[in-house]
C-alpha cells in the first residue's frame, strides 16, 4: 500500500517537473531578423557569400538600439534634434505603442494592453514577418509589414498608406482573405494597434534597409555597419555609419508621413447619381472596355472575368523568393520564408472585393494599381484629350467601375439556392 | 491516515448533491434581487415558449436530482458497515421494480416529446409568410448573415427587399435607387422592432452556431447548407450576436452586435445611411 502511494506521489512529480522543465514559461518576446533578406543580400553580393555572423548582429543590435523590443517598444529619438527631419512621434504615438506591445494583459482601469499579441500576432508575428503560428495555413498569407507596402490604400503605388486605409481594413477586414472585421474592439484597442502596426512596419523596413547598406559595404573585406571602438579613435568615421542609420531612418519615416498628402482624390463624376438608362451604358460601356486594348483587364482577370486570364505570376514579396530559382528558394525556404504562391487575379463575379466595394474603392485600385500586385495602375488622360490619345478618361473609368460592379448581379452568377432553394424548409 | 483520507473523501463526494441542490435552487429562485439573474433578458416574441420549456426541464430535472440524492444519502447512512453487522443479502432484481422505473422515465420522456413538438414545429418548419400579389409565400429574409472565421459578413436585401436582385437579373434595371442595392456590413445586425424578421442564414467555411441569446435564437450552421431563422423583437437596444459551436482558435471572439430599432422609420434610415456610404454619396444630413 505504501510503496504504491508513493511511486504515485514519484509520478505526479516527476511530471510537474518535466512540465517546469519543458518551458511552460517561455523567456520574453523577440524581434527575428529577416534572414531571408539577409541571405537575399548575401546573394547580392554573390552566390555563396556570407556576412560575419558580427555584421548580422550589428543590424540586430542597432535596430534593437532604435526601436527596443516586442515588450518595450520606444522610437528612435535622434532625428529631430539634429536634422531637423520629421520625428517618428508624427507618426505614431508612443503611448499607444505602449499599450498595443507587451503581454496580454489588461491596466488598473481595465484597458487590454498587449492588444496586438491577442489579436494580431498569431497570424502576421511578433515580428509583423506575417508568419505566425497560423500563417502557413493561410491562403492568402498574412501580410508581411516589414517589406512597407500595403496593398489597399488611397495612395498610388509606392506610396504608403494613410491612417484611414489602414483603419479600414482594420475595421471591415478583408473579404474574400483570412483577415477578419476588428469593429467591436474598444476605440482604445483599435487605435493601439494601428500604431503598433505601423510601428512593426518602419521597424521592419529600417532593418530591411540596414541589411541593404551593409550589402553595400566593402562586405568582403569584413567592415560594418557601425563599429563602436570607432566613436573614441576615428570619430569622423563613427559619424559617417552613424550617418548612415540616422538617413535609413529619416527616408522611412518621410514615406510615412507623405502619405497623407498623396491620397489620389476621386472625381465626383466616378461617384454622382446617374439614371437607369445611363447606367446601363456605362456598363456597356465598361464591357467593350473590359476587353478591350487601352484597359485590357481580360488579359489578366479572363474574358468572363473569372480571374483566369492568367495564373502564374506572383505577387512582389513572392518574387523576392525568386520562385522560379530553385536554389535560392531552397534558400530562403530554410531561411524561414513560406512556400510561394502564385497570385491569382480577382474573380470579378463573385461580388468580394478585398480593398472595398464602394465606387471610391474600385477607382483607387484602378486609377492608382495594388502595391505589390501585378495589377497595375490605369493609363489615364485628361478628360479634355483627343480620342486618338492612348488612356482612360475619368468616365471610361465610372464605365469600368459600373462594369464590375454589375458583374456579381449577371444572372449566371446567382447561386442555385438564390434561384430556388431545395432545402428550403418552410 | 486511512481515516483521514476516508473522511475527505465522504465530504467531497457530498459535496455533490448539496451543490447540485444549491445552483437548481438559485436557477428557479426568481424573487427580488435575484429576478432575472438566470437567463439573459428575452426580446423575442415568441422567445418565452423556449424559456418555459427550459424551465419546466429544469424543475423535472431538478425534482428527481433532489429525490435521488437524498435516498442515496438515506441508503448510504442506513446500511453503514461501520453501524450495520447483518450479512449482505444479493437480490436478482425485482420485475416489478424494473417495469416500474423504466416506464415512469418513458412517460416523462414522451410527455416533453410532445409538449416540445409545437415549440419546435414554431421556431424551425413555420415560417412567417407574406401575401405576395394574393399568394402567401414564405416571408423573404430580411438578410443574409454568413459566418466565417472569425467575423460575421451580413448582405441585406436593401429596399427592394429581395437578395442578389441588380441590373440583369430580370432584364430590366428598375430605378437608380433599387438597383445593386445588397447592402453589405459586417458583424452588424440591424433590424427593426414589433415586425416578424426572417434571415437566412449560411456558413462559408467550417461549422458555427449563430447565436442570438436575447432571442433564444441558436442554429448551427453548415458550409453548403442555406437555413432560416425567424423572431420577432419587442424591445429596441443593441444587443449580441456569438458563435456557439467551436469554429477555431478565434471562435470567442466571433462576436457581432445586433441592433433593434424601435420603428421601420429608423430602421430604413439607417438602409439609407449604409447605401449612401456604400455608393460614396455624403451623408443625407449633409446634402
Amino acid at each position: 500500500m505504501n510503496s504504491h502511494r508513493s511511486s504515485s506521489f514519484f509520478i505526479v512529480s516527476s511530471l510537474l517537473a518535466g512540465v517546469a522543465l519543458t518551458g511552460c514559461m517561455p523567456g520574453p518576446a523577440e524581434f527575428n531578423l529577416n534572414m531571408a533578406y539577409v541571405r537575399k543580400m548575401e546573394r547580392s553580393v554573390d552566390d555563396d557569400y556570407q556576412f560575419e555572423t558580427e555584421q548580422t548582429r550589428d543590424i540586430a543590435n542597432i535596430v534593437e538600439s532604435l526601436f527596443g523590443t516586442p515588450d518595450d517598444p520606444h522610437l528612435p529619438r535622434f532625428l529631430d534634434e539634429s536634422t531637423g527631419e520629421p520625428v517618428l512621434a508624427d507618426i505614431i504615438d508612443k503611448g499607444w505603442l505602449d499599450m498595443a506591445a507587451g503581454e496580454v494583459s489588461s491596466d488598473e482601469n481595465g484597458m487590454a494592453t498587449g492588444v496586438y499579441r491577442e489579436h494580431c500576432v498569431h497570424c502576421h508575428g511578433i515580428t509583423g514577418d506575417g508568419m505566425g503560428p497560423t500563417a502557413e495555413f493561410l491562403n492568402p498569407y498574412p501580410r508581411d509589414f516589414r517589406s512597407g507596402r500595403f496593398k489597399f490604400t488611397s495612395t498610388p503605388v509606392g506610396k504608403k498608406p494613410t491612417d484611414e486605409d489602414l483603419r479600414k481594413t482594420l475595421m471591415e477586414g478583408i473579404e474574400g482573405t483570412a483577415m477578419p472585421s476588428f469593429k467591436l474592439l474598444a476605440e482604445e484597442e483599435f487605435t493601439a494597434a494601428l500604431n503598433y502596426l505601423k510601428y512593426l512596419s518602419i521597424r521592419g523596413e529600417v532593418e530591411r534597409r540596414l541589411i541593404y547598406e551593409l550589402a553595400q559595404l566593402d562586405a568582403q573585406e569584413g567592415e560594418r555597419l557601425i563599429d563602436l571602438s570607432l566613436r573614441e579613435t576615428e570619430p569622423d568615421d563613427f559619424k559617417d555609419q552613424e550617418e548612415i542609420i540616422k538617413e535609413t531612418v529619416a527616408s522611412v519615416a518621410k514615406t510615412w508621413r507623405d502619405a497623407e498628402e498623396s491620397v489620389t482624390e476621386v472625381p465626383d463624376q466616378i461617384v454622382d447619381v446617374r439614371s437607369n438608362e445611363e447606367i446601363r451604358d456605362l456598363v456597356e460601356r465598361g464591357r467593350q472596355l473590359f476587353h478591350g486594348d487601352v484597359a485590357a483587364c481580360s488579359k489578366c482577370h479572363g474574358a468572363l472575368a473569372l480571374g483566369d486570364g492568367q495564373t502564374t505570376d506572383y505577387d512582389e514579396w513572392t518574387k523576392e523568393l525568386e520562385p522560379e530559382n530553385e536554389e535560392a528558394l531552397a534558400e530562403y525556404l530554410s531561411a524561414g520564408a513560406l512556400t510561394p504562391r502564385n497570385i491569382i487575379p480577382r474573380n470579378l463575379r463573385l461580388g468580394v472585393y478585398r480593398g472595398g466595394r464602394r465606387p471610391q474603392d474600385l477607382y483607387w485600385r484602378i486609377a492608382n494599381g495594388i502595391e505589390g500586385t501585378p495589377m497595375p495602375a490605369a493609363l489615364l488622360k485628361a478628360d479634355d484629350a483627343p480620342p486618338e490619345v492612348q488612356g482612360l478618361n475619368t468616365e471610361d473609368v465610372r464605365a469600368l467601375i459600373e462594369y464590375v460592379r454589375s458583374l456579381p448581379y449577371e444572372e449566371i452568377n446567382r447561386a442555385p439556392y438564390e434561384l430556388e432553394n431545395k432545402r428550403n424548409r418552410s | 491516515m486511512n481515516r483521514f483520507m476516508g473522511v475527505l473523501w465522504s465530504l467531497l463526494f457530498l459535496m455533490v448533491p448539496i451543490l447540485g441542490v444549491g445552483v437548481f435552487l438559485f436557477a428557479i429562485m426568481g424573487v427580488g434581487p435575484l429576478y432575472d439573474h438566470w437567463l439573459p433578458i428575452n426580446i423575442n416574441r415568441h422567445g418565452h415558449v423556449i424559456d418555459d420549456l427550459f424551465m419546466f426541464i429544469l424543475w423535472l430535472t431538478g425534482i428527481i436530482f433532489v429525490g435521488t440524492s437524498f435516498a442515496l444519502f438515506l441508503f448510504m447512512w442506513k446500511y453503514d458497515a461501520a453501524k450495520n453487522q447483518k450479512p449482505v443479502v444479493f437480490s436478482h432484481g425485482s420485475h416489478t421494480l424494473e417495469i416500474i422505473w423504466s416506464i415512469i422515465p418513458a412517460v416523462v420522456l414522451f410527455f416533453i416529446a410532445i409538449y416540445q413538438m409545437n415549440a419546435w414545429a414554431d421556431a424551425k418548419m413555420r415560417r412567417p409568410t407574406e401575401i405576395i400579389n394574393g399568394e402567401e409565400v414564405a416571408q423573404a429574409p430580411l438578410a443574409e448573415v454568413t459566418g466565417r472565421q472569425f467575423e460575421w459578413r451580413i448582405r441585406y436585401a436593401g429596399f427592394d427587399g429581395v437578395l442578389g436582385t441588380g441590373p440583369g437579373a430580370d432584364g430590366e434595371m428598375g430605378t437608380a435607387d433599387d438597383t445593386r442595392d445588397d447592402l453589405f456590413v459586417v458583424n452588424e445586425l440591424h433590424l427593426p422592432m414589433d415586425e416578424e424578421v426572417v434571415l437566412a442564414i449560411k456558413s462559408q467555411d467550417v461549422l458555427h452556431s449563430f447565436f442570438l441569446p436575447n432571442m433564444r435564437i441558436k442554429q448551427d450552421l453548415v458550409p453548403g447548407m442555406l437555413q432560416y431563422v425567424w423572431f420577432e423583437a419587442t424591445q429596441p437596444g443593441t444587443y449580441d450576436i456569438v458563435c456557439a459551436e467551436l469554429c477555431g482558435w478565434g471562435h470567442y471572439k466571433m462576436r457581432g452586435r445586433m441592433i433593434v430599432h424601435e420603428t421601420r422609420e429608423e430602421y430604413e434610415a439607417w438602409l439609407v445611411e449604409e447605401y449612401r456610404k456604400q455608393q460614396s454619396l455624403p451623408s443625407v444630413d449633409n446634402e
